[in-house]
């Protein structure tokens, strides 16, 4: 007799492991015929659809995604008490055919339950373009005759089939009544059988369940099926010895022996059926992986990436770092001036605050949206290719040896560009210690907004030799970086080992423009939206301090900067750093406002070394020649960002011993310009300080507190002590590197 | 009796370096698909631990759409005895919520 002759309500449940497109099945069979709601006494909400077949109605359960019958979770506990409850008249068993081995262990366990099964094939179209096939008929006869069905769910490729089928089972077709018993070992298969006669002596749990289904859970100690064998104390102990001798004889629990001789089975039938072409792109990855992500070759290329992305963000960007710097400095700032000429307040604390402290300030931080565009745009092809996860994977050995775990490199690396985000990027570790110790260290990554403050210093000072400088300081900053986290995890926090992973690598694929594009964009935005709130409320708090006399005969904001409370505070700190060289209250100041940002301090220099009396509104230009330039401007930037993109293939290979490849140099010109530019602040810092004195204020400017954006992502992620900490640590770090760099080099002379 | 699944966890607790899944099937001769389903398993019985995917970031919904997190692909690791449940950071700076 087939159920439909003796079923009035047929119903057939939807199961598969999440993600197998089991939901894109149900959809194409039920179309607009459904409804979610929870099933009696179940929390876990079921989709439900009807689909007329051949006159019949039936009903369609969607039931939740799952790995495994086993009982773990609310979804595998509903799925299964679904299955022997209600006893659907067909379970179709959606698999994702192109992993295929993983779905087959939801699939041996309905098999077992003794229900009539259908084995859907879904995803075809993406096991073909992996180059994976596999063996349908093969496949059935190997599960007991199930019958199995490709399909596209998404493109309702199959459907008519799987229609076909299911009517064939409830027909009482080939797939009408299957119980594929699991085959077991001997001794196993011993205890097993022990419990099977038990279990079929007691006619009410013999009509429950399939006893062999029964006693195979009992041997995986399945705490639903243990309750329900509690009225049988004689099963109870029998299950409890059975155990216990399968655990003393094989040193293993049973429940793992049984998972293992399922995936046995599983492996034996995908060796059978599941051919893998050469097209696979886990092969091709596998294949790239080889060198990317050898142990030995992997470091090196790790470092040239990243020297292509410090190229990328510190020259290739500088280009429209300036073009903004000139637009901000030049036409809003005469726009702004014009603005309060013309409302009859110029000259006013309130103009001053204005230009002097809102836009000066903030237009320090929108200067640097090309240098964040350009280092979020190549996080996020080295991410959206999957090459970040080989970059973590290869980095671990270093981590480890500093005691860090093999995630911190990423923030570190992000260190380089800006300390803020690179906070935030602790996140990505699991550990609180972790990400307390990384977040201390990217500190020590010189920043961005330091690079122009090495430049400046070493073209003043060392000429031609000015790179040395820099790139002495960017090693000086990772040697303090290293020498603190031995110092954290040696001392403080005595971390223990870190243990070893195993990581999921994605397959390689092209980066996606469009979320590269968003990425950039909602990146930038966050983080403009955050700091230039902070800078702007620090530039003010720098101006009021700068415009309140607190000596001589100054009015407010109209003080010389040595008289005014910002003067008398730069002073008082002066002599604290005289041990170190410079211990000039301008100097001092300095490093007081480049607490607000690092890019200020040359800004600050300028203001207080410099003859700015100049009237700056004599030198304004027409509202059209100003806009002329911004365009003109821009058009050059961009060409000289173009120059900078090209010119990193040169200075890569230029890197290799005897090879000189000269760089392209569309707009030369403008290089001597720059150089004009800044030749007056070079030689007022040259009067100024010595070069032993200037290397000593270059240790302190990279070692000392970051920027208050920052420090207040400091706060926000690890709260105030820790962020006090921070502060305090590398205000004595940088002191200390200063004083030992000065006292040592005049020492030795020089 | 040493199974297959004994020895990809033998594999997790005696590994000396960071593996990949490609590698760690390629050493027990399984596929990376077989090796997975395996490792889950041993971290549905607590014995491995899994991490990354996603940004795990307190109660903020955002997930992977975090502008301040950079995505990494999933790691498992051995849990050690007595270890606590991994909380997830605060999200008190995040503008996302």
């Amino acid at each position: 007799m087939t159920v439909l002759m003796t079923t009035q309500k047929i119903r057939i449940a939807l199961a598969g492991n999440p993600n197998a497109g089991k939901s894109t099945v149900f959809n194409a069979l039920t179309g607009a015929h459904q409804h979610t709601g929870n099933w009696p006494g179940k929390t876990v909400a079921l989709q439900t659809g009807s689909l007329s077949l051949n006159g019949h109605h039936i009903e369609l359960i969607d039931l939740p995604g799952t790995y495994s019958l086993s009982a773990f979770s609310a979804e595998e506990i509903v799925t299964r008490d679904f299955i022997l409850d209600e006893c659907p008249d067909v379970i179709v068993a959606v698999a994702d055919a192109s992993n295929l081995e993983r779905n087959l262990y939801l699939v041996l366990q309905l098999l077992e339950m003794g229900s009539p099964v259908i084995l859907a094939l879904n995803m075809w179209d993406i096991a073909e373009s992996r180059g994976i096939t596999v063996d349908q008929q093969r496949l059935s006869a190997l599960l007991g005759g199930v019958p199995v069905i490709r399909m596209i769910g998404n493109r309702q490729v199959g459907l008519s089939d799987l229609k076909r089928a299911v009517e064939d089972v409830l027909h009482g077709g080939t797939g009408a009544v299957r119980s594929l018993g699991l085959p077991l070992d001997d001794m196993l298969a011993k205890e097993h059988a022990a419990l099977v006669e038990l279990v079929q002596n007691e006619p009410a749990l013999y009509a429950m369940f399939d006893a062999p289904w029964m006693a195979l859970k009992l041997l995986e100690l399945d705490e639903d099926i243990l309750s329900r064998v509690e009225p049988y104390p004689h099963i109870t102990a029998a299950v409890e010895a059975a155990c216990e001798r399968i655990s003393q004889q094989t040193g293993e629990d049973p429940d793992t022996l049984i998972a293992d001789r399922r995936y046995q089975i599983i492996g034996e039938i995908a060796e059978q059926v599941i051919t893998r072409g050469k097209q696979d792109a886990g092969t091709r990855s596998d294949r790239i992986d080889a060198v990317l992500a050898h142990p030995v070759w992997g470091v090196p290329i790790f470092l040239l990436l990243m020297w292509f992305v410090f190229q990328l963000t510190a020259n290739a960007s500088a280009p429209l770092v300036d073009w903004i710097d000139a637009v901000i400095g030049g036409p809003i700032v005469n726009w702004t001036h014009a603005a309060f000429k013309a409302l009859g307040l110029e000259g006013t604390w309130l103009a001053s605050a204005v230009i002097d402290g809102a836009i000066a300030g903030v237009g320090g931080v929108l200067v640097f949206i090309p240098v964040l565009l350009s280092l979020f745009m190549a996080i996020s092809i080295l991410e959206d290719s999957g090459y970040m996860a080989r970059a973590a994977f290869v980095m671990d050995r270093f981590m480890q040896k500093l005691g860090l775990h093999g995630k911190s490199f990423l923030p570190l690396l992000v260190g380089f560009g800006c300390t803020v985000p690179a906070v935030y990027a602790t996140r990505t570790l699991e550990h609180e210690d972790d990400r307390k110790i990384t977040a201390f260290l990217t500190t020590f990554m010189s920043c961005g907004a330091r690079l122009p403050i090495y430049v400046i210093f070493g073209t003043a000072f060392f000429g031609s030799a000015s790179g040395t400088l820099v790139f002495a300081m960017y090693l000086a900053g990772i040697a303090v970086a290293v020498l603190t986290s031995l110092l954290l995890t040696r001392v403080v926090y005595r971390n223990k080992p870190v243990p070893p992973f195993v990581m999921e690598l994605p397959p390689y694929r092209m980066p996606n423009r469009h979320t590269i594009a968003v990425e950039m964009w909602t990146q930038t935005r966050d983080f403009l939206r955050r700091a230039a709130t902070l800078i702007l409320v620090a530039s003010l708090v720098i101006w009021l301090l700068l415009a309140l006399p607190v000596r001589g005969k100054g009015e407010f904001a109209n003080v010389t900067p040595e008289d005014s409370l910002f003067g008398s505070v730069s002073a008082a700190m002066a002599p604290v750093l005289a041990p170190a060289g410079f211990g000039t209250w301008q100097a001092a100041g300095a490093l007081i406002t480049g607490l607000s940002a690092k890019e200020v301090v040359i800004s600050t220099m300028s203001q207080l070394y410099l003859d700015t009396s100049e009237d700056e509104a004599a030198t304004s230009t027409s509202f059209a020649d100003d806009v002329k330039g911004i365009v003109s401007g821009l058009g050059e930037a961009l060409v000289l960002t173009g120059q900078e993109f090209v010119n990193i293939v040169p200075r890569t290979v230029n890197l290799l011993p005897g090879v000189n490849v000269p760089e392209l140099n569309i707009l030369g010109a403008d290089a001597d310009e720059a150089e004009e530019d800044t030749s007056q602040l070079n030689s007022a810092l040259r009067s100024a300080f010595t070069p032993l004195a200037a290397v000593a204020f270059n240790v302190f400017v990279l070692l000392y507190v970051p920027c208050v954006a920052a420090v207040s992502a400091m706060r926000h992620e690890y709260g105030t002590r820790w962020m006090l900490t921070q502060a305090a640590y590398t205000l004595a770090v940088a002191w200390l590197a200063a004083v030992i760099v000065y006292q040592v080099g005049r020492l030795l002379g020089a | 009796m040493a199974t297959t699944l004994r020895a990809v966890l033998n594999a997790f607790e005696q590994a000396d370096r960071p593996l990949s899944i490609a590698q760690l099937a390629a050493d027990l001769d399984i596929t990376p698909v077989m090796l997975e389903g395996m490792i889950n398993y041993w971290v549905r019985k607590g014995r491995l631990r899994e991490s990354g995917g996603t940004a795990e970031c307190g109660t903020c919904s955002q997930g992977d759409h975090c502008p301040l997190v950079i995505k990494m692909p999933r790691r498992f690791e051995v849990v050690s005895e007595g270890a606590p449940p991994v909380e997830p950071p605060p999200c008190s700076a995040c503008t996302c919520h």
